[in-house]
């Protein structure tokens, strides 16, 4: 199985710009369990808290070009890619101003113009088109890599196999990233996977694969920067597994009955990424409470925004059917 | 989940609160479990006593600043979401008056009506309203439309069997559907066979209705074609429905009372016996049953019926009083569960204050199966025709 | 006017295609050397190279759903599901992620993938080869679902179905491709949601699909014979369907037979019937007849299979039903 050497460091000035990131989702995640709870946001949501790093880490190693391809834990992954939280607020608020204007929700978060070609409420089911989306760069000869993200759950589905397989046989440019964070749903990996490295399943198909600390972003970022230099190179596609905690439950109001008592109260102790970033940094508590002041200000503008935002008409439903 | 109990509160009023920190602990059908505070503030009214069952939604507490006025509990509930779901998602309350406004738009989409009536020569009638007016000989064309986009519907075509203006067709015309089925010696041999085979236990109970009002009712009535056989007809009828149990009809396993009366008709023709039904006679008026029966009759003598003319008979009337005679029994006809047998009308000496009075009498005879009907019933059946005979008045 | 077969008119639209613009490719199993199972993309690997004529593992999902994403990247792939059973293993993708990318997104993109595919009873191929499933894609909305059954009709129809910006179910039908029949010289593309009247009549109006197209034309004469006139009209698009044409026809007529090959129970004939019956309600002399497979899995015996599946004397026998002359 072929390896990937990672990057050199990154700077202090940069970190600290994947730290304001990293609060900034964390802030929004908060504010959007809050709401929810208001009975303000309708449908269901899946907040990606703890897995902050890995939306941060990869989107910012991302080209302007590139794409991305999301699961129904998107909204860090939307914010990471450069979707306003505005347009992030007002979608889940079903609103016109919304990223996909009110047709979507907060599974399916799409920002096409920002590269970012949907969030799949089916599990595994953007991952053919990112090997087609690769497929099409690489036939056009464009410099373009396609960025496929998913769970470890995920990776007993059909199409990611079938993905996998015919990515690597195709040797498009495409790099899988697998947030590994344990659990599939309520069901932990010990009753889903039969296997225990699952980058076994990327040597299962011949595929590079790479392995990163999610919850460090700056390993995270290192790692796929050269994943995607070593599938923008024509090299093939790779196979990047992020090791990272789901700090929550699986969606707003999962009591999480099926997980060990204790488990996320100690995680939430050991394994924040924002935590560990802020002692990395060595910030004080004022450079803190600023960052998050602002953090703040940009997730309650979101909520003004997105109440003051227009309801679609009824109507709307009928639009958008055909091209 | 629908309602939760405040096992304990964690906090008491006056005391500081952070957003995250332990509120109560809550207890539910699945677990006990601490609630965070949404809000950082001072807890300032506990609006939900422990033990209590607090239904989902309800307020229960309310954290502001420090020396803030805390508005009645009265007011307005906080919309809660049920922390402890027994599944993902939420309709979300607080936009549910945002469903109702796409519902009610949908209401409103509702697909216009095709068309508006058309000239291109064709009438808009449906199926049923065809059949019926097949049925009672009407023409369609002359029938106005009142059903969906301006089309005749089966109302419609009843409504104009009932108006007083001639309904059916002119003489010699024939039926919208000319779909009609002569009878077959066959069926008429099978018919016969029918009738001798049958071996109901069968009884017989006689009584004679004075018919003076009925024939007053009938010289009012004659110019409109109504004979005193419409008369009787349309009597057994009421007569039947308010003793439903002789409007039966009787099988191998089973009792049939119905809801509606279809008389049959003995009609003599040379080629036998024939008993066609008319339908629903209770619904209909006097003229109505005479312009019907005139039709009918003319039809089966012709030989004309369909057998859908000759099925469905609850009751049937047999009047052999236009050959003199003054009573006899008529046979039951299967699987009805009575049938009636009527003779001439013939003045007679009746007893009234000690004196002798002439007046017209009519003997009705009624037969009936006994395993349907017994003697009782039948005696209240024919005695409540009598009495409507006798005054036709109390039909209404 | 050359000659053309149903198959070679299938060819000729891709590789016209195929030259015309870069973006066009086909992807599928088998289809480079062997020219795929049915022989439609024979000679196309020579033409136009590996890189534009792809086999892909046994593999529809990844099929499907890659062409969805080079179609999502602005490129046009011609998937081909090498029979239209397996559509099933591939329908996820078809169903959950082409039909409604476009509108998930609120409009930000489009899917301009035609997935091609075939199906097609009457040579014992067994339950799992022979499935007619339009009705399954008809249903979701988000997809336009073509059936053309002459080779003018395919051609014309498959360029349309490359060039619509939407996702494109293309059925073609097994027993058609060797159907052979004039062309015109250029290919004239044939818009997608119009009918074809291939007959005209007076007394009732065949409409029919597929095969069933030929079974209804032949049932036509035959009824002709007998003094009843009848029309037939393929609605070519299934979505969107062209119900002016058909209800313009059964207005004329007064009766109406559906016919096509796949099961009739809940099949896309239930769906025109009930369009026809709302439409044409005060026009309709008869009750509306059709025509398809009996409920049953195909069975492989031919004397079983012939039974199960519909031919010309099913649509004589409905045409004579409908004039109220059953059992002449």
């Amino acid at each position: 199985m072929a390896k990937v050497e990672k990057k050199g460091a990154v700077s202090e000035e940069l970190l600290r710009e994947f730290f304001r990131e990293m609060l900034l989702i964390r802030r929004f995640e908060e504010k959007v369990e809050e709401r929810f709870r208001a009975g303000e946001l309708p449908g269901f949501l899946h907040v990606a808290i703890g897995q902050e790093a890995c939306a941060v880490g990869v989107c910012r190693a991302l080209e302007e070009r590139d794409i991305i391809a999301s699961t129904h834990r998107a909204h860090g992954h939307t914010l990471a890619k450069g979707t306003h939280p505005n347009e992030v607020m007002a979608e889940l608020y079903g609103k016109l101003e919304g990223t996909s204007h009110g047709y979507g929700g907060s599974m399916h978060l799409y920002d096409v113009e920002r590269g970012n070609v949907g969030a799949n409420a089916v599990v595994g089911g953007g991952l053919p088109a990112t090997v087609g989306a690769a497929l099409a760069f690489k036939m056009r000869d464009e410099p373009r890599v396609a960025v496929a993200f998913f769970g470890d759950g995920a990776t007993n589905i059909g199409t990611f196999h079938e993905s996998l397989n015919l990515a690597q046989l195709w040797q498009v440019p495409a790099v899988f990233v697998c947030e590994d964070n344990h659990w599939a749903e309520s069901t932990p990996a010990k009753q889903h996977l039969p296997i225990e490295d699952l980058t076994d399943r990327a040597a299962a198909y011949g595929m590079a694969a790479m392995r990163a600390d999610g919850q460090d972003v700056e390993d995270v970022y290192q790692s796929a920067h050269s994943a995607l230099d070593h599938a923008r190179e024509g090299r093939g596609p790779v196979f990047l597994l992020l090791e990272t905690y789901r700090l929550t439950g699986h969606y707003i109001g999962d009591p999480q009955v099926y997980r060990p008592k204790g488990e996320v109260e100690e995680l939430r102790e050991t394994q924040d990424p924002i935590t560990k970033l802020r002692e990395k940094l060595g910030l004080s508590d004022e450079e803190f409470e600023e960052a998050d002041r602002e953090a703040h200000e940009l997730v309650e503008a979101s909520v003004e925004f997105a109440k003051a935002g227009t309801d679609p008409k009824p109507e709307d439903a009928l639009k958008n059917l055909y091209a | 989940m629908e309602a939760g109990t405040i096992v304990r509160w964690l906090k008491s009023e006056g005391d500081t609160v952070e957003k995250g920190e332990p509120l109560y602990e809550l207890d539910t059908d699945k677990v006990t479990q601490e609630v965070e505070a949404d809000a950082s503030g001072v807890l300032l009214k506990i609006l939900a006593g422990e033990g209590e069952e607090i239904e989902v939604g309800k307020r229960i507490a309310v954290i502001g600043e420090e020396g803030e006025e805390v508005a009645d509990a009265a007011d307005e509930a906080a919309v809660e979401v049920d922390e402890d779901a027994q599944e993902e998602g939420s309709p979300a309350p607080a936009r549910d008056e945002e469903r109702e406004r796409g519902r009610e738009a949908s209401r409103e989409a509702e697909p216009q009506a095709q068309e508006t009536a058309r000239s291109d020569g064709r009438i808009k009638a449906s199926p049923l309203a065809r059949r019926i007016a097949r049925e009672r000989s009407i023409d369609l064309a002359s029938v106005a439309g009142t059903g969906p986009d301006g089309r005749i519907v089966a109302e419609d075509v009843e409504r104009a069997a009932a108006s007083p203006t001639p309904v059916h067709a002119p003489a010699g015309a024939a039926p919208l559907e000319a779909e009609v089925v002569p009878l077959t010696s066959l069926r008429k041999t099978i018919a016969r066979r029918l009738t001798e085979a049958w071996q109901a236990p069968a009884f017989q109970i006689s009584m004679s209705a004075d018919m003076s009002r009925a024939q007053e009712l009938h010289a009012r009535l004659r110019d409109q074609g109504v004979s005193l056989t419409d008369i009787l007809t349309k009597l057994a009828a009421v007569a039947l429905l308010r003793h439903r149990e002789v409007n039966a009809q009787f099988t191998d396993d089973e009792l049939r009372i119905f809801p509606s009366a279809h008389i049959g008709l003995a009609v003599a023709t040379e080629r036998g016996l024939i008993v066609p039904v008319q339908r629903e006679v209770e619904r209909k008026s006097l003229v109505q049953i005479a312009a019907e029966r005139k039709e009918i009759v003319q039809r089966t003598r012709e030989g004309k019926l369909a057998q859908e003319d000759l099925e469905g008979g609850t009751f049937t009337i047999s009047n052999l009083g236009m050959y003199g005679v003054e009573i006899f029994t008529a046979v039951l006809n299967p699987p009805q569960a009575a049938i009636l047998a009527v003779g001439a009308i013939e003045e007679k000496p009746v007893v009234e204050d000690g004196g002798f009075v002439a007046r017209p009498l009519m003997a009705m005879t009624l037969t009936c199966d006994h395993r349907a009907v017994d003697g009782a019933k039948a005696a209240e059946f024919l005695r409540e025709l009598k009495m409507l005979l006798e005054e036709p008045g109390l039909a209404l | 006017m050359p000659e053309l077969s149903y198959r070679e008119a299938v060819r000729d639209a891709l590789s016209q295609a195929m030259r015309k613009d870069d973006d066009v490719f086909i992807m599928g199993e088998d289809i480079a050397e062997m020219g795929g199972s049915m022989g439609v993309t024979q000679g196309m690997l020579d033409e136009f190279g590996p890189e534009r004529v792809r086999n892909t593992p046994i593999s529809e999902m990844a099929l499907v759903g890659t062409a969805i994403g080079a179609a999502m990247q602005g490129m046009r792939p011609v998937a081909e599901v090498m029979y239209e059973d397996f559509l099933t293993l591939a329908t996820e993708q078809i169903v959950n992620q082409a039909a409604k990318h476009r509108y998930m997104s609120g409009g930000q993109l489009k899917v301009p993938l035609t997935v091609r595919t075939q199906g097609g009873a009457g040579w014992s191929p067994g339950a799992q080869h022979a499935q007619q499933l339009e009705a399954w894609f008809v249903h979701i909305p988000g997809l336009k679902v073509l059936f053309p059954s002459t080779a003018t009709d395919v051609r014309g129809l498959l360029w349309s179905a490359i060039y619509d910006d939407n996702p494109v179910i293309f059925f073609e039908h097994r027993t058609l491709y060797g159907l052979k029949e004039d062309v015109p010289e250029e290919l004239e593309p044939i818009p997608i949601g119009k009918a074809r009247v291939h007959r005209e009549g007076e007394d009732v109006t065949v409409i029919a699909t597929g095969r069933l197209v030929h079974e209804s034309l032949a049932a036509a004469e035959q009824a002709e014979k007998d003094g009843v006139s009848v029309e037939v009209v393929d609605p070519r698009t299934l979505q969107p369907l062209d119900e002016e044409t058909l209800v313009d026809s059964v207005k004329k007529t007064n009766r109406a037979v559906v016919a096509h090959e796949a099961v009739t129970r809940m099949g896309f004939g239930a769906e025109v019937a009930a369009v026809l019956q709302h439409q044409a309600f005060d026009w309709l002399d008869a009750p509306i007849e059709r025509v398809g497979a009996k409920f049953v899995p195909l069975p492989f015996a031919p004397v079983m299979e012939e039974f199960v599946v519909p031919h010309q004397a099913e649509v004589y026998e409905a045409i004579m039903r409908t004039v109220g002359r059953n059992g002449d």
